[in-house]
C-alpha cells in the first residue's frame, strides 16, 4: 500500500482501518448472521462453499451431488452490488466461500484488488472451458478491463420489457421488434408505463435508446461519462414532467403486480416477472420483447476467491466451475428459471439422455434461439461503471424531478 | 457520579436498581455510549471523506457535504422533514381527541379494551404487507373504482388516488397513528378525575377543561407521542416506495441509492445532517412548550 489515500490498494486498507471501523458501525456484525458454520472446504473435501445471488441457485442442488460427487453449501447475497462488495471487502468472505457469483463488473474492481484469482484456463478438471464460446466466456462479464480471466459464465439474459400487444397493436405472438420508444415517448404509452428506479438498471437502457436514434452521442450505454449521464437525465426528468410514467417499479413483487392489475401497457422489467403474470393471465397474454436497439445484456460469473490457493481445493473448485458449464446445471436453471447461459446445446442433450417430454426440450431449444437472437445486439451491462457517483448522483435528479 | 446518582434518586423520590452500585451507573453509560453515541460520531467523521467508484478515499474533504447541497438530496431532505412534520401534525390532530375519548369518555371498559387490542394489531404485522393492501385498493383497477363503477357513481376510474404525496402521506398517517394515540392515552389516563369534576363543579366549561388542565397535564404524552412519530415517519421507507410509486423520493430512497454504489460518506452525511435537524426541531419544541413541560418529564407517563 503506497498511498493511504489512493484507490488503488483499498483490500490491505480495508482488511485493516475499514473493518475496524464498520464494526463500530455495526455493518460487520452481518459478517456473523450469514450463516457460515466455519472456514471454508479444506483441501480434501467435496464441498465447495459459494456466496452470491440466488438466481444461480439450483433448487436442489443434489442433481450436483449425484452426477459429479460434489456438494454445494450456498449462502444467497443481496442484489445489491454495494452490499456484495461490502461483504467481500470489508467481511473478507473469501475466508469462508470458495465462490463467488455475482452480475459482471465486480471483477473490474476486486480482480486488481486480489480478491479474485485469475482463471486457469489449463486447469485439467474445467473440461469444457475450450468448447465453450467466445461470446460467453470472453464477455465483459468475466473478463476484467485489465484483459485477464477473473471468471466464468454461469447463467445470462438480454432484459428488456413486458407489454400487452393488443393495447400496442402489434403481433400476438411476441416476435416482433419493438423500439425502447414504446418505455420513453411514445404517445400511445403516455402514463402506462413502468420504470424501474434503480439507476444501474435503468439509465444504460435510456442511454441506448438516446444513441439509436440520433438524439444523443452516447460512447457506451454500459459505461456513462458524466456529461453522458447528465443528458440520459436530462432526457429522462423531461419525459418523466411529460408523465410518460406512470410508476417507477423498486421490486419483482410489484412487477408482476403491475402486470397483473393490468395497471400498466408497458413494463421495464426481469423476464420472469412476464412468465409469472402469464400464469395468472394466461399464456401470452404478456410477451417479452424483442427489441430494435438492443437490450440491457447481463451475466452472471463465478469467480473463484483468492483465499482458496492457499486452502489448497483449487481442484474441487474447478469441477465446480466446470459443472455450470455442463448441461445438467443449463438445463435445470432453463427450465426452472427461464435463463440461458453458455453451451445450451449440451442442455439439450441433458435433457433428451434423461428422457424429459418433447415440450420441455423444444423449450430448451427456443431459449437458445431466443439468447442467440437477443445476444447479437448491444449492449453488455455492468454492475460497476467508471463513473458510478456521478450516475447516481445524476440519477436522484431524475427521482427528484 | 455519586452525586448524580444520590440527585437523581432524590428527585424520584426512591432507591432505583442503579443506585446500588456505583459500578451499575457507569457501566449502563460506557455501555449506551459505545452502542448509541460511538456510531453517531464515526457516523460524522465519515461525512467528512469521499468515495469514488466504489471505493473510500481516506481524505478529510468537504466534497461530500458540498454534493449533499448541489445533487438534490438537499431538497429530499427538506421534503422528508416537511412530510414527516405533516405527518405528525395530522396524527396529533386526530389522536388528541381520540385519546381524550378513550380515556375520559364515556365508552365501556370493554371497549376500552378492544379499541386499545386494535391499536396494537399493527405492531404485530408486517409493514409491507399491511401497506402493500392499500395499491390493490388505491390503483386505477382497484377495489374503490371498482365499487364507485358499480354503484354507477363515476363512468370511468377516478385517477390519481396513488403514486402521489396524498397516498404517502395517507399510508403514513394509517402506519403511525398508533404510536401517537397510545402515549397520549396513558398520559390522559393519569390525570386525577376529581381535578375535572371540580373545574366543572366551578362552572368551566368543557372547553376550558380541555385546554386549562387536560392539555397541560398530558403534554408529556403529546411529546412523547411527537418523538415516537416524527422519528419513525423520517425514516419512512415502506410507504414512498409502494404508494408514492418513485414520484415521492424521500430520505430513505436517496440513502438506498447511495448505499448502492457504495457512497459511505453520502449515507453518513444525509444521516447526519437529520439527526441534526431532529436536534433543532426538538430544541426548537422543548423552547415552546417549556412553560408547560419538561421534555425529560415526557416518558413518565409511560411508566404510569
Amino acid at each position: 500500500m503506497k498511498d493511504r489515500h489512493s484507490i488503488t490498494s483499498q483490500l490491505t486498507l480495508t482488511r485493516r482501518d475499514m473493518l475496524k471501523s464498520l464494526a463500530a458501525t455495526g455493518a460487520f456484525a452481518l459478517t456473523g448472521s450469514l450463516g457460515f458454520s466455519g472456514v471454508a472446504a479444506a483441501a480434501d473435501s467435496q464441498t465447495v462453499r459459494a456466496y452470491g445471488v440466488t438466481t444461480a441457485q439450483l433448487k436442489d442442488w443434489s442433481a450436483l451431488t449425484k452426477s459429479t460427487g460434489l456438494k454445494m453449501e450456498f449462502i444467497g447475497s443481496n442484489n445489491d452490488v454495494g452490499v456484495y462488495m461490502r461483504d467481500i471487502l470489508a467481511s473478507q468472505m473469501g475466508n469462508k466461500a470458495d465462490i463467488f457469483i455475482f452480475e459482471g463488473g465486480t471483477q473490474n474492481i476486486l480482480g486488481p484488488q486480489g480478491a479474485y484469482l485469475v482463471i486457469d484456463e489449463k486447469n485439467p478438471n474445467l473440461k469444457l472451458w475450450q468448447r465453450t464460446p467466445d461470446v460467453w466466456k470472453r464477455s465483459q462479464v468475466v473478463v476484467g478491463k485489465d484483459g485477464k480471466q477473473y471468471g466464468v459464465p454461469v447463467i445470462g439474459n438480454a432484459d428488456s420489457f413486458g407489454y400487452f400487444p393488443d393495447k400496442l397493436g402489434v403481433k400476438p405472438d411476441g416476435t416482433s421488434d419493438l423500439s425502447w420508444k414504446v418505455i420513453f415517448e411514445d404517445d400511445r404509452t403516455r402514463g402506462r408505463v413502468g420504470y424501474d428506479n434503480e439507476w444501474n438498471y435503468s439509465i444504460g437502457v435510456a442511454a441506448l435508446y438516446l444513441k439509436s436514434s440520433g438524439k444523443a452521442k452516447v460512447d457506451n450505454p454500459a459505461d456513462l461519462t458524466p456529461e453522458e449521464a447528465k443528458t440520459v437525465v436530462d432526457f429522462l426528468v423531461a419525459r418523466k414532467k411529460a408523465g410518460q410514467f406512470r410508476t417507477l417499479v423498486s421490486s419483482y413483487e410489484q412487477q408482476i403486480q403491475l402486470l397483473t392489475n393490468h395497471e400498466v401497457d408497458v413494463l421495464n422489467c426481469w423476464e420472469p416477472a412476464v412468465r409469472e403474470s402469464n400464469l395468472k393471465l394466461g399464456d401470452g397474454k404478456t410477451r417479452y420483447a424483442y427489441t430494435e436497439e438492443g437490450y440491457y445484456k447481463w451475466g452472471h460469473g463465478a469467480y473463484i476467491a483468492s483465499q482458496v490457493k492457499s486452502r489448497g481445493n483449487e481442484d474441487t473448485v474447478y469441477k465446480m466451475l466446470n459443472y455450470f458449464l455442463d448441461g445438467e446445471y443449463r438445463a435445470l436453471q432453463a427450465r426452472d428459471r427461464g435463463y440461458a447461459g453458455p453451451n445450451m446445446d449440451l442442455a439439450v442433450q441433458y435433457a433428451t439422455a434423461h428422457n424429459w417430454s418433447a415440450d420441455q426440450i423444444q423449450s430448451l431449444k427456443e431459449t437458445q434461439e431466443k439468447v442467440d437472437r437477443k445476444f447479437s445486439k448491444p449492449f453488455v451491462s455492468t454492475t460497476t461503471p467508471s463513473h458510478s457517483d456521478a450516475i447516481e448522483e445524476e440519477w436522484q435528479r431524475f427521482l427528484n424531478a | 457520579m455519586a452525586i448524580l446518582t444520590q440527585k437523581l434518586s432524590r428527585r424520584a423520590g426512591m432507591r432505583t436498581p442503579l443506585d446500588r452500585s456505583p459500578w451499575l451507573l457507569r457501566s449502563f453509560l460506557c455501555v449506551w455510549l459505545f452502542v448509541v453515541i460511538a456510531p453517531l460520531v464515526v457516523l460524522l467523521v465519515y461525512s467528512f471523506f469521499d468515495s469514488s467508484n466504489f471505493m473510500m478515499i481516506y481524505k478529510p474533504s468537504l466534497k461530500t457535504w458540498e454534493g449533499i447541497f448541489t445533487s438534490g438530496r438537499f431538497e429530499v431532505t427538506v421534503r422528508t422533514l416537511r412530510i414527516a412534520l405533516t405527518v405528525t401534525l395530522i396524527e396529533l390532530v386526530l389522536a388528541f381527541p381520540s385519546a381524550l375519548w378513550l380515556a375520559k369518555g364515556n365508552c365501556t371498559k370493554a371497549t376500552r379494551a378492544i379499541v386499545l387490542a386494535l391499536l396494537t394489531i399493527p405492531f404485530f404485522l408486517d409493514q409491507s404487507s399491511r401497506i402493500i393492501v392499500w395499491r390493490g385498493i388505491l390503483d386505477e383497477n382497484g377495489l374503490i373504482n371498482h365499487v364507485l363503477m358499480a354503484l354507477h357513481v363515476v363512468q370511468s376510474p377516478i385517477k390519481g388516488m396513488l403514486y402521489t404525496e396524498t397516498a404517502v402521506h395517507f399510508g403514513m398517517v394509517v402506519s403511525y397513528f398508533p404510536m401517537m394515540i397510545l402515549p397520549i392515552y396513558m398520559a390522559i389516563s393519569v390525570i386525577d378525575d376529581t381535578l375535572i369534576s371540580a373545574a366543572a363543579d366551578l362552572g368551566a366549561t368543557p372547553a376550558r377543561i380541555v385546554f386549562d388542565i387536560i392539555l397541560p397535564l398530558s403534554l408529556p404524552g403529546v411529546l412523547a407521542g411527537v418523538v415516537f412519530t416524527l422519528g419513525p415517519a423520517l425514516a419512512s421507507w415502506v410507504e414512498p416506495n409502494l404508494l408514492g410509486g418513485g414520484f415521492v423520493n424521500m430520505l430513505s430512497n436517496s440513502v438506498d441509492s447511495a448505499y448502492g454504489a457504495l457512497r459511505y460518506p453520502t449515507v453518513a452525511a444525509l444521516s447526519s445532517f437529520v439527526v441534526l435537524m431532529i436536534g433543532v426541531i426538538f430544541a426548537v419544541l422543548m423552547f415552546v412548550t417549556r412553560r408547560f413541560a419538561d421534555l425529560s418529564m415526557s416518558f413518565r407517563s409511560l411508566q404510569s
